[in-house]
């Protein structure tokens, strides 16, 4: 059941970069494309967990790279949603 | 998860998620005020997606839920995404409308 959970939340946030991929190829904006780049972070922690937590034995611990992964995503959303304001 | 939280990484990665909750914090703000300047209920949905990745990195730092109720806290996750798809989606649909 944890391991359907974490899949689904790799697959949904690999889908939401590629539809934010998407929009910024349609209609380029700088938001648009510091969120995409957000969700690709993301989806790129999606993917760690479910290696870390489903794939690798806990002799290997991912965490902090998961969480770095999230942290570059938000920064980078954070960046240009400053850039947006100023 | 047991096992990680003896790791000598678990500090950082503690550490981590507590900023990575403080820039979802910060985008949902960002989001909700750009949502009532325009009106535009994308923004709406993304200040509301971000607000429930903020949860989730409270969440599934709490001790005793990570006990208890472990990978459920991820459901938050998946709902914030499905909010992200709902909101590009609608936005495609409306422009092509328009």
């Amino acid at each position: 059941m944890a391991a359907w959970i974490y899949l689904t939340c790799a697959l949904g946030s690999i889908a939401c970069a590629g539809l934010l991929i998407r929009s910024y190829w349609r209609s380029p904006s700088k938001l648009l494309l510091w969120t995409a780049v957000c969700f690709a972070c993301l989806a790129g922690n999606n993917v760690l967990l479910y290696v870390d937590l489903v794939v690798t034995g806990p002799e290997i611990d991912l965490s902090a790279l998961r969480q770095l992964a999230s942290l570059l995503g938000a920064s980078a959303l954070v960046y240009g949603l400053i850039e947006e304001v100023v | 998860m047991g096992s990680q939280m003896s790791s000598p990484w678990a500090f950082w990665a503690t550490f981590l998620s507590g900023a990575v909750f403080f820039a979802f914090f910060v985008a949902a703000l960002f989001f909700r005020k750009f949502a009532q300047r325009t009106g535009d209920r994308f923004f709406s949905f993304f200040a509301g997606a971000f607000t429930l990745l903020a949860l989730e990195r409270i969440s599934s730092q709490m001790a005793a839920v990570r006990e208890a109720v472990g990978p459920a806290t991820y459901l938050l996750r998946l709902a914030a995404f499905a909010l992200i798809m709902i909101a590009v989606i609608d936005k495609n649909r409306r422009a092509r409308v328009e």
